[in-house]
């Protein structure tokens, strides 16, 4: 983990930006705060951030906050900071969601970021060939939290199987299961497919940002 | 958005739902989620679940065990909430907890504001006393100082921290600052702004464009690019140009 960093003061002389833009980019979410790594300096505490990251992101910001404004640019930037603020109408334009990924929640229109990167699951699933109404069982749990997609880290998405034989039935249960690594099944339980969420939701936010 | 209202004045308890309004005026409890137009609490309310209305009043005593979203926030009695709370625009005149991070728009504080980790909005103001266990961050930051207010670290474009004006106070005041105590005081690990302006303030670290400390500071350390200036009754450490 020994990433090239830059400190908070340097970023801003590099670039020229204020601590009040700083500061306001930082709440809307166009810097994560995954970003703001506090370390001890011989002169007391010090804010550094990933230098590769912290310098391209204020470099687009830059260049696309003459047309548009914060809340659009959290959209194409960093749209997991703020996903009740996307609404995309064509999902099967974005290849990690695709045709086959929109039948699996069908909507006219303005479908928010939540709900794509659940779709995003769901056609990922059934690329590797998990049966849709399966597949269905991810689509539904992602979109049900929004928290999700906020913080998708070390998040991960599964899809399990549990067969078992009692008194000459045999019964095959699917579920599906969401939380943060390691996730442990019973002895019984298979995992059938497993989705990252961080790399599905990075995926779908590119995408995004491709498509804007 | 259609819904019943409820109205708890004896002493009761109703389910979550969506609602109009709700008002509890002896000692009620809401177990589960709310969605509400309006909430009033003027006696005892408990909320068991996330709370969402448009608009919050607390004159008795609220009490949240989850997240709270709300268009207007206004406590003149005692309101804590254990979870996060985004509201745009919050006001509190009595004692506010917060037990996570606080999102909003603007944030008035004339009573007590207790914020265990970030509070974020465009505009703070206070003129109470206020606790953030983390970063308070806003486009404007106006502190009057009145009691012993703490932050971790206060970051943002415009930030203005003044002893409370000696008027009502007479002499006592100027006393107050020839010693060095003000009636008021802050203490904050790191101050970061393009204009910075303090009285009354211990820092370990101020960095910003142009900064000027005035009486009754203490900073550790002052890192600044266009100009600084220092009160002679301030204490300075470390000045650095960048």
């Amino acid at each position: 983990m020994d990433e090239d960093l830059i400190a908070k003061k340097d970023v801003l002389e590099a670039t020229g930006i204020s601590y009040g833009q700083l500061y306001r980019w930082k709440r809307k979410g166009l810097i994560p705060e995954a970003w703001f790594i506090r370390k001890a300096t011989v002169t007391g505490q010090e804010t550094f951030f990933p230098r590769d990251k912290i310098l391209s992101r204020i470099e687009q910001i830059r260049s696309l906050k003459e047309e548009q404004s914060l809340d659009e640019l959290v959209q194409i930037l960093a749209p997991e900071a703020a996903p009740e603020t996307v609404r995309h109408d064509d999902p099967p334009a974005l290849p990690s969601v695709g045709p086959e990924g929109r039948k699996l929640l069908w909507k006219d229109r303005g479908y928010t970021f939540g709900e794509l990167v659940a779709l995003a699951c769901g056609a990922n699933a059934l690329r590797s060939g998990t049966r849709p109404a399966e597949a269905k069982l991810l689509v539904d749990l992602v979109r049900a939290d929004e928290a999700v997609v906020r913080a998708p880290t070390g998040m991960t998405a599964l899809l399990g199987e549990k067969s078992f034989e009692q008194e000459g039935f045999s019964v095959r249960i699917m579920f599906a299961l969401l939380g943060r690594e390691p996730l442990r099944l019973d002895r019984e339980s298979r995992v059938k497919h497993r989705v990252d969420l961080e790399k599905v939701t990075e995926q779908v936010k590119l995408a995004l940002r491709e498509v804007a | 958005m259609e819904g019943q209202s409820v109205s708890i004045s004896g002493s009761g308890r109703v389910s979550g739902g969506e609602y109009s309004q709700v008002r509890i005026s002896g000692s009620g409890r809401v177990e589960g989620d709310v969605v509400a137009q309006e909430i009033r609490v003027s006696g005892a309310g408990r909320f068991q679940g996330s709370v969402k209305a448009k608009e919050i009043t607390v004159s008795g005593a609220g009490k949240f065990s989850d997240r709270v979203e709300a268009d207007v926030l206004v406590t003149s009695g005692s309101c804590g909430i254990e979870g996060d709370a985004e509201v745009k625009e919050l006001r509190s005149s009595g004692a506010q907890r917060i037990g996570g991070n606080f999102r909003g728009h603007y944030v008035r504080v004339s009573g007590v504001l207790h914020v265990a980790q970030n509070l974020e909005a465009d505009v703070f103001t206070s003129s109470g006393k206020f606790e953030v266990g983390g970063l308070l961050s806003a486009d404007r930051v106006e502190i009057k100082l009145v009691g012993d207010s703490r932050a971790r670290e206060i970051g943002g474009e415009n930030i203005d921290i003044r002893a409370s004006s000696g008027f009502s106070f007479g002499f006592s005041l100027t006393r107050g600052f020839r010693l060095g105590v003000g009636i008021g005081t802050l203490t904050v690990g790191e101050i970061e702004g393009d204009h910075v302006l303090l009285e009354a303030t211990t820092a370990d670290v101020v960095r910003g464009k142009s900064v000027r400390i005035g009486p009754g500071c203490k900073i550790g350390r002052v890192e600044y690019t266009d100009s600084l200036e220092v009160h002679p009754e301030a204490e300075v450490r470390e000045r650095v140009k960048r």
